[in-house]
């Protein structure tokens, strides 16, 4: 028993779920900024789908067509990043159809979400015959070269966590530090909060609603996008159907239990990604299998069951907004 | 009437736009789509087997599109169909194979009833936790569904899996009983001379997801139970300032819902396969989403909308066989009908309601002064 | 008279033949206006008169189908609403358009935020919002959340948002409907002295003794097109009446003699819940008796909502007793109250009365829809509905093309109807009637308050919530004013004057400032 409250909290874990908190970080800090400019995204599990599939593919093009000339150094790093590119591309051009349904036509957001995840599972299995032959596996990719922590790897009790760290890690990191000082300190983050709290008072004062609903929708779209890349690229080495398992949701969870802040949604995030290395890791157990790789999702309906009563979601939140008539 | 005709007339435009927009797919990857289209057509209508095929598709898709309809008429978003149908069918599958002698007359209406209860489980939780707690449904639904996923795996591969399969890559149930069977439709039309193939598993479920259909059109529009559920649809506060009880109307509807999901498995548990196994058909709970979207939650629509789906579906093969067309093609031609649908409903509901605005304003215009407004 | 002659010989704001048109209405026709520079000017009419369209045009939110907008003799084109406010033009909207989490100053600076590259910077955003509050006499923090201020000093934060553009033309729309007397005292001193200042005021309202109070000229508008533009000297609230409306209008009822009964309704020490957990209602006690109107008057926000909610079973009471014809029904419920024979007008009808997209027949019955005449069984009696709803139409006089219509297809007037007709329709013993002529025009409003009378000869006990202080005066046999979720005063008819219940509205002590004389210069 003790041996196992010690592995709940081994270094080695930690550092697992650090990796696996980054998708849902990343993902959740999108949802962040579509629902405070007042756009609910469900889709945003079809987005990390696309986002798989685009990053490990143009990866792999890539790779196929530069390494050939001059392996290793530059070249090694200019796939994967091409592919970490394409796949925000993608998230961006998805979530782009869910602006325009959800914003200027003004469809209910729920279901746009949904229409959306529906198109991404099949244009993804389309794409893929059409890339790669078949429909639900990719080839094998390799993604950025992980880096260590100078000075902190030399330290044994330290080194599964300062060693083997994916870039894009601290590139999360960053994302939420910066998405929280937008939020908060910038004319684009005020006027985007307005926009989600009560889209006409902005409108009145001259600001455009449908504008910053894009671009709120947008960075979400990116963000999403970026944490399908990441899966793909730097864990998954590839992309395989449904490797997002559903994180698209499990963000979304996230997003509420950090009340709509970036700060808030990486501790969520975090809390997620710490059971999703749970279910990794805890092979000998008298749980069957199956019950441990749904660990997060029984968690995210603990956490809802339990946070939504305190939530405090922007005023304005998925209600589409009509311009006044008369 | 005008508006009557633009309401008829905004489906097919929709599916219209999804078949153009499919096209320039086709074409980007070097097909004629008046050909592939045509070959479509031909496939599914011509052939017996494939009406029989389109119908036999059709089946899951009329309870799953009926379960979700119903759960989102009360703004309650159930996408959890999908963990619900999962439950249902294996719960039909252990009551054939798990009980034994008992006479068809009670085995299969008992496996019926498994089917309901464990799809009415399902649904207990999420909507509870939103009912008690707020929780937003649309997430607790979709992770039961993964949660669904694990236990029905876990069921199959560690408990019950038939040991007469141990040794083999299959992984599935005992067979179940004929007792459990629902009998197939052919000994009922062949006698009337209409043409079912040998193969064909067309069977009375058909008609039970028909009927529920009509009754579920029937019950809403003129039962209380149904007025109150429109009501509390429609204007929650003032259904509730009426006196209407909130909590339990959505409770109930949502139920029903799940109860109904629970079915959507069964045609192919008891009238095809006789046993569940880890190759089950996935995703019908999502296309059931999609057939009740098409249908706008109206539970006679549901129907001619499933049989557009199967048709798709059926489409999707033959086109995938003969003409070379992988069948995803097919399965964002439906996305895209999707999309188009509900931009196109909401386009025309706001037509609608300013027509109707204008209509009771000159109304009111006519009466004598200071009586009624011209607003604004 | 305003205390500086004005520096242009041209209006500040002149309106030519602005017409405009919306699906089904001609709601400006041909309106010509002018607004000189530094005066205060109302704009008067019934609801559908025009007034909001015509000012919206002003602001830019509308644009008119024909007409010219002048100022200061320059045409202009006002096609937005920053164009608008570009031109010194600012709008302090009827429902304030404030975002409740943001501060004072956030809401101030929306859209004209001071920045550096992006950041923002709301040191510099303080310091002017002071600087304005200071030049203009204004008390505001601005670092208060605007979700916890009070409605006057919200309405502060409007003004001083236009102030903040630089809006040399306020238009102000209904401004003082949610306020208390005191407030609307505080109100019309900032105004004067922003006319002191040069400023040219616009304010819309329908509450005649204010704009006769507060406007040196008066513009009124009937049915889209303009009918006189007056001096505010020397004219009657009977004059403006008749212009609004075009005949004599009836400003009070005959109120009929009734000798009251039983108590039907009891309420002791009634505690109930607010916003936040706060006790919206603290301890409230009174009882109406048949063929009574208990009137109860306050200004919006002190608790009526909650108390009227707790009445009629919405919101649970957290402590104290309600009786209602000798029962308890203290934990009781909508329907149980319901079944009592408590008829509701509900403050909002869109929300609480009726289910917009069903159908008339089908909002008449709402409530009772389980009653044997409309209902066989488990189905509906479609005959039986259709009877009671054809009724119910030809009674009320409801203007609508069927029954079949939906329900928000009907005016405000007819959708109140629908409600009244309703509440009416089974012999109910209580009548629990919320801001019941709330956005009515002046027709529909008589046409309610009759009904609140008839109610009250039929013998019924009548609980009539109200923050127009002149229909409770009008209509209650006792009035019981409501503040801060206590009733702090009760008087029968006619035992108090409105200044004096006024003073108790707002919690029996004046706000500190100098009373402001009401006779205007």
């Amino acid at each position: 028993m003790t041996d196992l409250l010690l592995s709940l909290g081994s270094l080695a874990l930690i550092a697992s779920a650090v990796r696996l908190t980054v998708p849902i970080l990343l993902t959740a800090l999108g949802a962040v900024f579509s629902e405070r400019g007042g756009v609910v995204n469900i889709g945003l599990e079809g987005i990390m789908i696309m986002g798989t599939f685009f990053g490990a593919a143009i990866t792999h093009v890539v790779a196929q067509t530069v390494l050939p000339a001059g392996a290793g150094g530059p070249a090694a790093v200019l796939a994967p990043a091409a592919g970490m590119l394409a796949a925000m591309v993608a998230g961006v051009a998805f979530s782009l159809i869910h602006a325009v349904v959800a914003v200027t036509f003004r469809v209910d957001q729920i279901i746009s979400g949904v229409a959306l995840n529906l198109l991404a599972v099949g244009l993804a299995r389309f794409l893929n015959i059409l890339f790669f032959g078949v429909a639900t596996q990719s080839p094998g990719i390799r993604g950025f070269a992980p880096f260590d922590i100078p000075g902190l790897k030399e330290i044994p009790a330290l080194a599964p966590i300062a060693t083997g760290i994916s870039p894009i890690v601290p590139v999360a990191l960053i994302a939420v530090i910066a998405g929280q000082w937008i939020l908060v300190h910038t004319v684009f983050g005020l006027r985007l909060r307005a926009v989600g709290e009560h889209p006409g008072a902005a409108d009145a004062l001259g600001i455009d609603v449908a504008r910053m609903r894009y671009a709120g929708v947008l960075i979400g779209g990116a963000l999403g996008g970026l944490a399908g890349g990441y899966l793909s690229i730097e864990q998954g080495r590839g992309y395989l159907e449904g490797m997002t398992q559903g994180r698209g949701f499990i963000a979304l969870a996230a997003m509420i239990f950090g009340n709509w802040w970036p700060v808030g949604a990486l501790g969520a995030s975090a809390l997620f990604g710490y059971f999703d290395a749970l279910s990794l890791r805890v092979v000998q157990s008298s749980i069957p299998y199956q019950f441990i790789t749904v660990l997060p999702h029984i968690v995210s309906i603990l956490v809802l069951a339990g946070f939504m009563r305190r939530a405090t979601p922007p005023a304005a939140d998925g209600i589409p907004y009509t311009k006044e008539e008369a | 009437m005008r508006l009557a005709l633009l309401q008829a007339m905004t489906p097919p435009l929709a599916i219209l736009f999804g078949f153009v927009a499919a096209a320039g797919i086709i074409l980007a990857i070097g097909k004629d789509p008046l050909d592939v289209y045509g070959m479509m057509l031909r496939f599914s209508l011509t052939r017996v087997d494939s009406i029989a095929a389109i119908l036999f598709k059709a089946t899951p898709l009329i309870f799953a599109g009926l379960g979700v309809a119903l759960s989102f008429r009360v703004n309650l978003w159930n996408i959890g169909v999908e963990g619900q149908y999962y439950v249902g069918a294996f719960a039909a599958a252990w009551v054939g194979f798990a009980i034994r002698g008992l006479p068809a007359a009670i085995h299969l209406p008992l496996a019926i009833v498994a089917a309901l209860a464990a799809g009415m489980l399902w649904a207990l939780v999420p909507i509870v936790l939103r009912l008690k707690r707020g929780a937003h449904e649309v997430i607790t639904t979709i992770m039961m569904n993964y949660i669904a996923g694990a236990l029905v795996l876990y069921l199959l591969a560690d408990v019950f899996r038939d040991p007469a399969q141990a040794g083999s890559p299959r992984v599935r149930t005992p067979e179940l009983l004929p007792s459990a069977r629902v009998p197939l439709l052919r000994p009922l039309l062949e006698p009337l001379g209409i043409p079912i193939p040998e193969h064909s598993a067309l069977n009375w479920f058909l008609v039970l997801g028909i009927a529920l259909c009509v009754l579920a059109s029937f019950l809403l529009a003129r039962s209380r139970f149904g007025y109150e559920v429109r009501a509390v649809a429609a204007n929650p506060a003032a259904a509730e300032a009426a006196g209407i009880g909130l909590g339990r109307v959505q409770f109930l509807v949502f139920l029903i819902s799940g109860a109904i999901a629970g079915l959507v498995g069964l045609s192919d548990v008891l009238g095809f396969f006789g046993y569940f196994d880890i190759d089950f058909p996935k995703g019908l709970g999502f296309l059931g989403i999609s057939v009740a979207l098409l249908a706008r939650n109206n539970p006679l629509g549901i129907i001619p909308a499933a049989l557009l789906f199967g048709f798709l579906d059926r489409g999707a093969q033959g086109v995938q066989v003969f003409a070379g067309v992988p069948r995803e093609v097919i399965t964002i031609l439906q996305a895209i009908v999707i999309l188009a649908i509900v931009v196109a409903y909401e386009l025309l509901t706001r037509y609608v309601r300013t027509q109707r605005k204008r209509e009771a304003q000159r109304v009111a215009a006519a009466a004598p002064a200071a009586m009624g407004e011209a607003v604004p | 008279m305003p205390s500086l002659t004005p520096l242009t010989m041209s209006p500040a704001i002149e309106l030519i033949d602005i017409t405009k048109r919306f699906p089904g209405v001609l709601a400006n026709d041909r309106i010509s206006l002018q607004i000189e520079r530094g005066e205060i000017h109302a704009l008067v009419g019934e609801n559908g008169a025009g007034k909001s369209t015509l000012m919206k045009i002003l602001y830019g939110l509308h644009q008119p189908d024909a007409g010219t907008i002048r100022m200061a003799g320059n045409p202009v084109s006002l096609v937005s609403p920053r164009r608008a406010i570009a031109l010194g033009i600012g709008m302090v909207h009827q429902h304030f358009k404030l975002i409740p989490r943001f501060t004072v100053a956030e809401n101030v600076v929306l859209g004209s935020e001071p920045s550096r590259a992006g950041r923002l910077d709301m040191n510099a955003a303080r310091v002017r919002l002071r600087a304005l509050c200071a030049q203009y006499g204004f008390v505001l923090d601005p670092d208060a959340e605007v979700g916890t201020l009070s409605v006057g000093e919200q309405q502060r934060v409007e003004i001083v948002k236009v102030l903040y553009r630089g809006a040399e033309v306020l238009i102000l729309d209904e401004p003082t409907a949610v306020l208390t007397p005191q407030e609307v005292d505080d109100l019309f001193g900032n105004l004067r002295r922003l006319r002191a200042e040069g400023k040219t005021i616009i304010f819309i309202s329908h509450i005649l003794e204010e704009v006769l109070a507060i406007a040196d000229r008066i513009t009124v508008l009937r049915r889209g097109r303009v009918v006189g533009t007056l001096p505010a000297a020397g004219v009657t609230k009977a004059q403006i009446a008749e212009l609004m409306v075009g005949r004599p209008v009836l400003l009070d009822l005959p109120v009929p003699p009734v000798s009251p009964g039983a108590v039907r309704l009891e309420v002791q020490g009634a505690v109930v819940a607010g916003a936040r957990g706060r006790p919206a209602v603290r301890g409230v006690s009174f009882a109406v008796r048949s063929g009574e109107i208990y009137g109860i008057a306050g200004v919006e926000g002190n608790g009526q909502t909650e108390l009227v909610e707790a009445l009629v079973g919405l919101r649970p009471l957290i402590a104290g007793r309600l009786t209602i014809m000798g029962q308890d029904v203290t934990h009781g419920g909508p329907r149980a109250i319901r079944l009592l024979g408590v008829g509701h007008i509900p403050e909002d009808r869109h929300v609480r009365g009726l289910v917009l997209p069903m159908e008339v027949r089908e909002n008449l019955i709402l409530g009772h829809h389980g009653r044997p005449t409309f209902c066989s069984g488990l189905l509906l009696n479609q005959e039986g509905i259709d009877a009671f709803s054809d009724d119910r139409i030809e009674r009320f006089d409801i203007r609508t093309p069927s029954v079949q219509t939906p329900a928000l297809a009907l005016s405000g007037g007819n959708q109140q109807k629908v409600i009244v007709a309703r509440e009416f329709a089974f012999a109910p013993s209580v009548l629990i009637a919320a801001q019941p002529t709330r956005g009515l025009d002046i027709g529909a409003t008589e046409f309610v308050r009759r009904q609140v009378l008839e109610a009250r000869s039929a013998g019924l006990a009548v609980v009539l919530v109200s923050a127009m202080l002149d229909e409770i005066l009008s209509l209650a046999d006792r009035i019981g004013v409501i503040h801060a979720g206590d009733i702090v005063a009760e008087f029968p008819r006619g035992g108090a004057t409105p200044r004096e219940i006024g003073l108790y509205m707002t919690g029996g002590s004046s706000s500190g400032r100098a009373r402001v004389e009401g006779q205007p210069a």
